[in-house]
């Protein structure tokens, strides 16, 4: 069983806000779905030496220097900003 | 002696020397306007993905082998997950269980040996700007590659900390992977520090020191964390296992508080890069391109150019100084006048460690070849080759721009023997103190005869000529 | 010119100048403007970067240059694919107003044949979902039965195929979210093999799972996209491009070829579904097919396989929306710690926050053994015994999902229950197969069913040459195909 605690750990982990009127509902939630997930708890599997999931290996790239975006596009998207810097402000 | 003991760790982020960063195709140079050594991939816009800059794996390989550590033959990255502005991911790609190298070493001058746990690639994190309470981000240092260099507890002292680290730079920037300039953050540390009762086998609770870059700073934040937990110690406390930060002012340490005490990174295996396997072939094709083990070479110095140990150590300091040393002296009969040209004339023009890493000179190592060659062929004597070499600093003209024909003849016998009766003539003082059996009274003539030909007559042809016509008077 | 034309007709018409691409591209406007309000399949309609295209292919055409496979047909992209200076915001308010600065592969390799961009399509928030309800634009409705689910993640992409609101579109699968839709639609959805297409510019959910594909009329469609889309691609690192062109081997008879039925797919079927997978066998029987059985009981751990690695990917890929480089940022904080969590929490949607949730837990110091690394061995062993069934048989042949589509709001009362609809789509996604979902009948209500075949590893060419040969078949069988008479 999860406990309110661990949501809350879990969600700090994540930075995720849990409201306190909505962490009982969250921990049911949480507790549904993890029990389906422990569905596979008891499963014993051998442990093997790790595999890529698609076998692949070494796909690797030159060290060649290639055009990237201007400082305009960088921050393009960005919510705020401060000449070519993104910016957090202290509080908004 | 102390009642405890030092144990110390170290583990040093080093950035590679690529071109590019280690998952995209953007430059990594230092400084730029913030934000203008970017593209989708580094600054984590949602869909990019990373592919592996094969230097990267190359250069990381090359530092384990330098380090005698085993390469691993199957190895991958992971994330490491943590939410911070300077991550614009929100995970930094690292190595976690299976890092390209591990077990390695290296030994300090004292005969002790500092085991090397393991050496992992990694990318680095962007830069933070804190003013007026704000926070400034710039990613152009996001994606640069590093490799960490984690050693064992093994260090006993401050001093052996400080040697470890300027051996691994001398190594670094030998094999020509980093130039580990700690000024800039290309070399940076994080020191784990406990203590324990002299004589005890069991580990002390141990304080890390984090993102330390000068040589000075971390030996002095090794000294005075030392201090400080011996202090709790004897005073019944209890040392705490935390982040602490050095604090330049006043060369002491304190506690990061705040800082997310239980960090967890939830590392699991990078589902957007494939393994990376290294075969055994591999691995000695790039071991059969490192330059020659630097001690190996000190040693060849030693042995058959009979460089003395401080130079050969000056010469090594500087790979680049290395090699044009070994071109230029390569087949010299007097391999050492070569040493002298660097090490005198040549760093002389050179003020700063950066301006000898460079070794920017207008003289190639062929052409102050060149000029040893007339030196050990008896054409030229030391004094003449000094002012050549300058005049060829000057104008990156080789030798044969500045020395006369007549020069280079040197002086003919029928001259010699002139010159030679002319000094036992006009001496007659030291003809006869050599004959009354001060046999060194004849480098007075000897003196005469070179001053005469500007240096350019062979001065043991001389000198044996000038005892024959002192003989031969008497 | 007709709505419901397949990609070849499309083509032979304007190639023979039966109508110009602007003409055929203000057909599809049209047809969006009339019926995108009843059925919300797209959320940003591209008219001026489509007639943009279509422009450049009639000069093409009046200079008599000959078309490429996919050139001038219109087509919509799910809204997890990036489109450089289209807003691409994965149906998320977190992303809202986030407007690419680059291109995904996909849409270069189309872009760069003048395929007409209609726009952007609907979707779960983040493609995490099973209806197409918890996007921020709300919920796309099947064409169907408009008060009935589209299905999810790829919702909108499949309503707007199935309602003739666009010849194709691409789709992103990562446990089911092309073929459920696809199913539940009545079209033809390809979950290609993991790697065949690039995933570079799909804005990810599950890294290790996410596919691109097309959802299309017919398996001819689907082939012709998916032989232009494969190509292996130096951005993405697990990419590999495809073995054969699926086109060329849709005409290859199927007789001697032994179909695959796996009994952990069949248990739970709602019956019209059963009776529809039934005389699909009896198709491919009377196409010379041979069937068995292969039981692969490791597919009762699929689901919590997929749920916990899915998640805890997801955990990890959605960590970088912080309000700082694009997307939404909360309007009140003080500090960035409070800016970050602020924003995440009002940014994210319940399921996403959920999904984002469990994988933290499952990453988390002391869970990971039991969990992670748990799932990830299973995983292995999943593909291993797939592998192994593909040793007995040419494809499988299953149920796309165990029902037909279900009435809107369904979803929302039991997470659980919800996953477990995935049951028959997420095991190809485990093993990283390719698999087609095609239509084969409908239910007593009219809503279609769809069936699933799946292949080994880059087995495309066999599959959709089983689909098509099963197309032409089943057409001649009295069956009735999907939309309102797509003709072959």
């Amino acid at each position: 069983m999860v406990t309110h605690e661990e949501i809350r750990a879990i969600a700090n982990l994540a930075k995720l806000q849990v409201p306190d009127e909505e962490l009982d509902g969250l921990t049911e939630d949480m507790n549904e779905i993890i029990a389906f997930a422990d569905t596979i708890a008891s499963v014993q599997v051998e442990d093997e030496a790790y595999e890529d999931v698609n076998g692949l290996s070494n796909v690797l790239r030159e060290d060649v220097v290639q055009p990237g975006l201007s400082a305009e596009e960088v921050l393009q998207n960005a919510r705020d900003r401060d000449e070519n810097s993104f910016v957090v402000k202290k509080h908004a | 002696m102390s009642r405890y003991e030092l144990v110390a760790g170290l583990e040093t982020h080093v950035e590679l020397a690529t071109k590019t960063k280690i998952f995209c195709g953007c430059s990594t140079e230092f400084g730029g306007e913030p934000n203008t050594h970017c593209c989708p991939v580094c600054i984590g816009l949602p869909g990019t993905l990373p592919v592996l800059n094969r230097k990267v794996v190359e250069y990381a390989v090359r530092a384990g082998l330098v380090t005698h550590c085993e390469i691993a033959g199957v190895s991958k990255m992971d994330r490491k997950n943590y939410v911070y502005p300077d991550l614009p991911k929100a995970y930094q790609i690292s190595q976690y269980d299976m890092p390209l190298c591990k077990n390695g070493y290296i030994d300090l001058s004292n005969g002790r040996r500092i085991r090397i746990l393991r050496i992992h690639i990694e990318e680095d994190a962007g830069k933070l700007v804190h003013s007026r309470g704000n926070t400034y981000v710039d990613y152009n240092r996001g994606g640069v590659p590093l490799i960490e260099i984690v050693t064992e507890p093994d260090f006993r002292s401050p001093e052996e900390a400080r040697e470890y680290l300027e051996r691994l730079q001398f190594l670094m920037r030998y094999i020509g992977v980093s130039d580990c300039r700690m000024e800039e953050g290309s070399m940076r540390c994080d020191v784990n520090i406990s203590v324990r009762p002299a004589g005890s086998e069991a580990l002390g609770t141990r304080a890390e020191i984090k993102n330390m870059n000068s040589l000075s700073f971390i030996t002095k934040a090794i000294a005075y964390e030392y201090d400080r937990q011996c202090d709790l110690l004897d005073s019944g406390e209890e040392v705490v296992q935390e982040t602490r930060r050095y604090i330049e002012s006043d060369g002491t340490t304190e506690g990061m508080r705040g800082k997310e005490d239980a960090q967890d990174y939830r590392y699991f295996p990078e589902p957007d890069l494939v393994t990376i396997r290294i075969s055994k072939e591999d691995v000695e094709k790039i071991r059969a391109s490192l330059p020659e083990d630097p001690d190996a070479r000190a040693k060849r110095w030693q042995e058959s150019f009979g460089i003395s140990e401080a130079d050969s150590a000056q010469l090594l300091r500087y790979r680049r100084v290395a090699d044009y040393f070994d071109e230029a002296a390569k087949g010299l009969k007097n391999a050492k006048a070569a040493a002298s040209c660097i090490l005198g004339q040549m760093f002389r023009r050179m003020e700063t460690e950066a301006d000898k890493e460079k070794f920017e000179t207008r003289v190639s190592a062929e052409n102050l070849h060149a000029l040893l060659q007339l030196l050990d062929e008896g054409k030229v004597r030391m004094n003449l080759v000094k002012s050549t070499l300058e005049k060829m600093l000057d104008s990156g003209k080789p030798a044969s721009d500045f020395l006369s024909a007549q020069d280079l003849e040197g002086v003919s016998p029928e001259e010699l023997d002139r010159l030679c009766t002319q000094a036992v003539e006009q001496n007659p003082k030291a003809v006869a103190d050599y004959l009354a059996g001060k046999e060194k009274a004849v480098k007075s003539l000897v003196g005469f005869v070179m001053k005469s030909t500007r240096g350019r007559a062979d001065a043991q042809k001389a000198e044996a000529l000038l005892i024959d016509k002192i003989k031969a008077q008497a | 010119m007709q709505s419901f034309s397949i990609i070849s007709k499309i083509h032979e018409g304007l190639s023979q100048k039966a109508y110009s691409c602007k003409e055929l591209t203000q057909s599809y406007l049209d047809a969006i403007a009339k019926e995108n309000g009843a059925l919300n399949a797209y959320t940003l309609p591209t008219p001026e970067k489509a007639l943009e295209s279509a422009r450049k292919v009639d000069e093409k055409l009046a200079r008599g240059e000959t078309l490429r496979p996919l050139e001038g047909i219109p087509l919509t992209l799910k809204a997890n694919i990036s489109t450089k200076g289209i807003v691409t915001d994965c149906c998320s308010k977190i992303l809202s107003g986030y407007t690419p600065v680059y291109d995904a592969t996909v849409w270069s390799i189309l872009e760069s044949q003048n395929a007409v961009l209609l726009g952007k399509c609907n979707m779960d928030e983040f493609a995490m979902g099973s209806s197409c309800e918890t996007g921020c634009h709300g919920p796309a409705h099947n064409p169907h039965d408009e008060t009935k689910v589209a299905g999810g993640s790829s919702g909108g992409a499949a309503s707007a195929v199935a309602g003739g609101v666009a010849p194709y579109a691409l789709g992103s699968d990562t446990g089911g979210s092309i073929r459920q839709p696809a199913s539940f639609c009545g079209i033809v959805g390809l979950k290609p093999t993991y790697g065949a297409v690039s995933r570079y510019g799909l804005i990810a959910y599950a890294s290790s799972f996410d596919q691109i594909g097309p959802l299309a009329l017919c398996a001819e469609d689907a082939a012709r996209i998916f032989d232009v889309l494969a190509q292996k691609d130096p951005r993405d690192s697990t990419s590999t491009g495809k073995k054969e062109s699926a086109l060329e081997a849709l005409k290859k008879p199927l007789s001697g070829r032994i179909v695959g039925l796996v009994p952990e797919y069949f248990a739970g079927l709602q019956p019209d579904v059963e009776k529809a997978l039934e005389e699909a066998k009896r198709v491919f029987e009377s196409l010379g097919c041979t069937c068995k059985t292969v039981s692969i009981p490791e597919i009762r751990y699929a689901l919590p396989v997929y749920y916990i690695l899915a998640c805890a990917e997801a955990s990890s890929n959605l960590g970088r929306y912080d309000g700082i480089r694009y997307g939404y940022k909360t309007a009140h904080y003080t500090g960035i710690n409070e800016m970050i969590s602020k924003t995440r929490s009002e940014g994210f949607g319940k399921e996403v926050q959920r999904r984002i949730l469990l994988g933290t837990y499952v990453l988390s110091a002391g869970y990971y053994d039991a969990y992670y690394k748990k799932a990830q061995l299973l995983r292995r062993k999943i593909q291993r015994a797939f592998a192994k069934a593909f040793t007995q048989c040419d494809f499988l042949l299953a149920p796309t999902v165990p029902m037909t589509a279900f009435p809107e709001g369904f979803t929302a009362q039991d997470a659980v229950q919800t996953y477990q609809t995935d049951i028959c789509t997420v095991p190809v996604n485990i093993a990283g197969l390719p698999a087609v979902s095609v239509p084969c009948g409908f239910d007593a209500d009219g809503m279609p069913v769809g069936m699933q075949l799946i292949g080994g590893s880059f087995q495309e060419a066999v599959l959709l040459n089983a689909a098509h040969q099963y197309e032409l078949a089943a057409r001649s069988q009295s069956f009735r195909s999907a939309g309102k008479g797509v003709e072959l």
